[in-house]
């Protein structure tokens, strides 16, 4: 190795040199790109190897259960970095996400010890932790044994940290002092407007600011354009449709979904202004939603963005950052806003899915497959992902600062960084962590459909579910 | 025999065009998304004319999906291979199993004869769920998780009802006078059996095997609850193509037209057997 | 004919034992290669007397039979029953009056009609999960084939699945879609072998064609229609890949079919011991269903055969 080039790339990885530095830098003493590419990963690895023998469990063989997902992609193509660096056999099982969640409640009720660490959720893990099939990663990330130096965990952004921990008792806020780390935040998105740029021009609106802006501007783009329809929201009889947008909008409304007193749980949606909100969110589908809103699943929200659909859709930023390339046809046309609903709030509080790393308990190398999860999780990998692959949004506040992430999204997603930037502080889980969760939202969801095809007045029907909701909790000794 | 009027040969051709419109007209339309990018098949509204590309079968056969973010490895042949592994040996077992049973349930009236076919149709009953769940305790114990004999096991469930009580149907349609008179003529039971009785019901036989074979092949939940990623089948292995980035029709499509292909090839095969039942009718008593 | 075996002359070399064993013989092996698999199907009752939710261990406990007295009461479960009974009701008749028909159309043994016959199990060839997957694209609003057809011919706002009124409707059709051809060939193979004398008999005689089918030819193929529909029953009854994938049960509980309502408890609300009684339910209707048909089926065999 020379001296000079190995100086370099360990300046580029420490963050002391920019992108532009590195390659100015590089074609000077005359690297080509692929050698480049090369030493970019040896730097990686001397990065992390300082102090820490990532050699400790040479030979060990792991094995992975993964969603087929771009963070899984980029992670693969990233792997061969961490067989180099520990000299560890690393071989995964990819499913569908149509039966990911199936498998893996699957492998895991059965005790399964085939999976050493799987991709999950961090709304399954109110489920796999009390069932004692995950372990608290607290004992791994404070130990200094088991983690590396550099890992940072501080780095991983603080409402996604807390995100993740829960004390496994029902109502117990989530990431407080007694909360179990039950998977590490790995990629993640939040619910934001992603709008057709060409059809706002068209029908002359700006992206809406709050709920009231939204149903009119939804309604209007309706009307104007003439075949797409205004806004795409979630609408299938699953807890996921309660998640995104509805849940983002209906918390910046201050709005719960349960109040906690004295450890039991009472439902919370049938508030006057609960009542209030879920009018509006009808009101809005039915005027200028999709037609077939009640079957009407995420990628089915992506898809209509990306084919000329839909004029705009409140769900994923990352919904919304797919349907700008690929063989869509909108490609290049989509813009991104932030949003809070509330006209008083002060900032967006998007509620946000996590795909995250869990440690199985039936695990028989627990401390070797931990090896893996902080390498896959480290600053180094979040870059490379965030850099080279759709490892978007990375969860670490050090990414979102590097300046070739930020340029490469600034150039092809107009409005992203904003709408990411404004709305991360307010960013988290902002359902109540308790073990009925995909009962419950579920049956939210159910609710909602009535009031949409009108079977059901929404006063009523939000205080049958409160009602429901309350026998259940109940029934299950939580209420 | 066949007195039809024109009138009647009218309505009938018509009848059968609207069947036929009514069945393939679905299957037409996704042999033609096989041959589209997303970008042709999302069009609004549809269009029947577009610039056919091999890209969804080339992706699916080399197994390199191009996107955005790189070169993808996708394991549909292995799951295509799967599939012709898992529901070719299982429909097979069930007919060794199935057919000499079936004969003994037509031809012999013996002690628990009705309770035990009874049983073996009872499996039937019991919905998938409930049986695979506690099933994948027990195969960890057994050893028999993700292995293929253990999944062919489980297949039985859904391919030896079938058969049984299908070619049971058949046999007892066949005259006994025909493996009496074979049998007088000195002849033994297996003989008789298999040049006799197993050719008679060959059209139940082969329609039973047909359709056990299509059910096997369009299951997909027990391989996905019981075996790893590298036995799953094809039906597991098309959804792989709803994806984070967007669902990929296109490709969707292909998958379902390279899983049918196999399957109806062996029905194109075993037509000749199915049409035989016409001949039996002199024979049968 | 059941005589006719009886008194079937013996070489001498099988003895009696051997003979009397040989139905057994023949039908034990499929017996016992199933009846292990049947050792779940106990645990599974276990657990349905259970208070057993995966992540709330502790409440883990024997409760006899709560989680069926709890559906007494419960206007979900009821409405799970109806679901499943009509649809399955609904599913059954179409696709026997649908594949009789198709099975009549086609019963001339031509080469066009074999082919024919072979082209329609196109759709059952195609995995049902998959299918509906398909047909929803189909019906979508935008870029559907068939809701542009429907369009043009003036329902502009026709939802398919995505309505309450229409649901039914639109799942039963992709049902009717894959299922029709499953009956349709094995009534196809039955009429094929149906013995050719009653029918020129008849025809020499002059006997209106509609007495002919009534009389002679539907009697003669209701063995198998009745082990067709039942096999049909035993599927549909059990649906689970097509509801899912189309509307997963709803809009609203629309559609909550028990597969669908038991695989929900099961697998994302971790609700073992409810997912079990609810499945246990399913298997007793299921069971009490067939009984109906194979009871029928077995007389029927004892006319057409006389009895011994």
């Amino acid at each position: 190795m020379y001296e000079k080039e190995k100086g370099l790339f360990d300046a580029f990885v420490a963050g002391k040199l920019s992108r532009r530095e590195l390659l100015s830098a590089s074609a000077k003493l005359g690297i080509s790109a692929a050698a480049g590419g090369m030493l970019l990963t040896q730097a990686q690895t001397r990065a992390m190897a300082a102090d820490f023998d990532w050699m400790a469990f040479k030979g060990t063989k792991l094995k992975l259960l993964l969603n087929k997902h771009p963070y899984a992609d980029a992670m693969i193509a990233n792997l061969k970095t961490f067989k180099d660096m520990t000299g560890m056999d690393v071989t995964y099982d990819v499913f569908p996400e149509d039966v990911y969640f199936d498998k893996v409640t699957a492998a895991l009720s059965s005790g399964s010890s085939e999976y050493d660490a799987f991709m999950t959720g961090a709304y399954m893990t109110w489920t796999y932790g009390p069932a004692g099939w995950i372990a608290d990663l607290n004992d791994y990330i404070k130990d200094p044994a088991k983690t590396n130096p550099n890992y940072n965990w501080d780095d991983v952004l603080p409402g996604l940290r807390a995100s993740t921990a829960w004390n496994g008792v029902p109502g117990g806020e989530l990431g407080s002092a007694d909360a179990k780390q039950w998977c590490i935040p790995w990629g993640y998105e939040l619910n934001n407007i992603s709008y057709n740029r060409k059809m706002f021009e068209k029908a002359k609106v700006e992206p809406p600011k709050n709920l009231d802006e939204l149903v009119a501007t939804a309604a209007k783009l309706t009307k104007d354009l003439g075949g797409p329809y205004g806004i795409g929201v979630r609408g299938s009889r699953s807890w996921a449709t309660i998640h995104p947008g509805f849940l983002s909008g209906y918390s910046n409304f201050g709005q719960k979904d349960f109040t906690v007193a004295n450890g039991k749980l009472t439902a919370a949606m049938n508030t006057a202004e609960s009542k209030a909100f879920h009018k509006q969110w009808v009101q809005m589908i039915q005027e200028s939603g999709p037609k077939n809103w009640s079957t009407y699943t995420w990628y089915q929200v992506g898809t209509d963005l990306g084919a000329g659909a839909s004029a705009m859709i409140y769900d994923a930023d990352i919904l919304g950052y797919f349907m700008n390339g690929g063989d869509n046809k909108e490609k290049g046309n989509i813009g991104y806003a932030p949003f809070a609903a509330n006209p008083k709030a002060k900032a967006p509080t998007p509620n946000v899915w996590i795909w995250s790393l869990a440690l199985s308990n039936f695990s028989g190398q627990k401390d070797a497959a931990w090896y893996f999860m902080q390498w896959a999780s480290s600053v180094e990998h979040d870059l490379f992902g965030a850099r080279k692959m759709d490892f978007v949004n990375p969860v670490r506040a050090s990414v979102w600062k590097d300046e070739e992430f930020r340029s490469r999204i600034d150039k092809s997603y107009p409005g992203y960084l904003n709408q990411h930037d404004t709305s991360a502080p307010g960013a988290k889980i902002y359902f109540t962590a308790q073990p009925l969760f995909f009962d419950l939202t579920t049956q939210w969801a159910e609710t909602l459909q009535k009031m949409v095809a009108k079977e059901l007045p929404v006063d009523e029907g939000l205080d049958k579910l409160a009602a429901n909701v309350d026998k259940q909790l109940k029934d299950a000794g939580l209420g | 025999m066949d007195h039809t009027s024109n009138l009647e040969r009218i309505i009938r051709g018509g009848l059968i065009a609207l069947v036929l419109i009514f069945f393939l007209f679905p299957i037409f339309w996704i042999v033609l998304m096989s041959f589209q990018t997303n970008e042709t098949i999302l069009r609004i509204p549809p269009s029947i004319f577009f610039e056919p590309t091999l890209s969804n079968y080339s992706a699916l056969i080399t197994g390199k999906l191009k996107t955005t973010a790189g070169n993808l490895d996708l394991a549909f042949m292995k799951n295509l291979w799967n599939s012709v592994l898992l529901s070719t040996l299982s429909v097979a077992l069930s007919l060794i199993l199935g057919v000499p049973a079936a004969y003994a349930f037509a031809r012999f009236r013996f002690r628990l004869g009705e309770d035990i076919a009874f049983t073996l149709l009872s499996f039937r009953f019991a919905p998938p769920l409930l049986v695979l769940l506690p099933l994948s305790l027990y195969f960890k114990q057994l050893g028999l998780t993700n292995t293929y004999i253990g999944l062919i096991w489980v297949y039985q469930l859904i391919c030896l009802p079938l058969i049984l009580w299908i070619v049971r149907g058949y046999f007892e349609d066949i005259s006994p006078d025909i493996e009496h008179a074979y049998r007088i003529a000195g002849n033994s039971w297996w003989q008789t059996f298999r040049k006799i009785a197993v050719p008679l019901a060959m059209p139940g036989i082969a329609a039973a095997g047909l359709l056990a074979f299509i059910f096997a092949w369009n299951n997909f939940v027990f391989a996905l609850i019981l075996a790893s990623a590298d036995k799953q089948p094809v039906t597991v292995g098309a959804l792989a193509f709803v994806t984070a980035s967007g669902i990929q029709y296109g490709q969707i499509a292909a998958a379902i037209v390279l899983s049918i292909a196999p399957t109806l090839a062996l029905a194109l095969y075993a037509q000749r057997y199915l049409v035989e039942g016409l001949s039996l009718g002199a024979v049968k008593g | 004919m059941t005589a006719a075996a009886e008194h079937m002359p013996r070489p001498k070399t099988s003895s009696r034992f051997l003979r009397r064993s040989l139905p057994y013989l023949l039908s034990l092996p499929a017996l016992i290669v199933c009846i292990g698999i049947l050792i779940p199907f106990f645990t599974a009752v276990y657990y349905s007397l259970l208070r057993f939710r995966l992540n709330l261990p502790a409440l883990k406990g024997f409760i006899w039979f709560d989680n069926y007295l709890n559906f007494l009461t419960d206007a979900a479960f009821w409405n799970t029953v109806k679901i499943s009974l009509v649809y399955a009701g609904l599913t059954v008749g179409v696709e026997l009056l649908l594949g009789l028909g198709i099975a009549l159309l086609l019963q001339k043994p031509t080469r066009f009609n074999n082919l024919a016959s072979i082209l329609l199990l196109l759709p059952l060839m195609t995995a049902p999960a998959l299918a509906a997957l398909m047909w929803k694209l189909m019906t979508n609003p935008n870029f559907g084939i068939l809701s542009y057809l429907v369009s043009l011919l003036g329902f502009t706002n026709f939802k398919w699945a995505s309505d309450p009124s229409t649901a039914l409707l639109t799942v039963t059709l992709v049902d009717v879609w894959v299922y029709t051809p499953f009956i349709m060939i094995l009534l196809l193979a039955g009429l094929r072998s149906l013995p050719k004398a009653p029918f020129e008999a008849a025809a020499l005689d002059g006997v209106p064609r509609s007495f002919v089918f009534f009389r002679i030819t539907l009697p003669m193929l209701l063995p198998y229609i009745i082990t067709a529909s039942l096999f049909r029953l035993l599927d549909s009854i059990q649906q689970f890949d097509i509801v899912y994938s189309m509307t997963q049960g709803g809009p609203g509980d629309t559609l909550m079919v028990f597969q669908v309502q038991s695989y929900l408890e099961f697998f994302q609300y971790t609700n073992v011991g409810r997912s079990a009684a609810l499945l246990i339910v399913l298997w007793a209707i299921t069971y009490f269903l067939s009984n109906i048909f194979i009871k029928q089926w077995l007389k029927l065999r004892e006319r057409a055969h006389g009895v011994a």
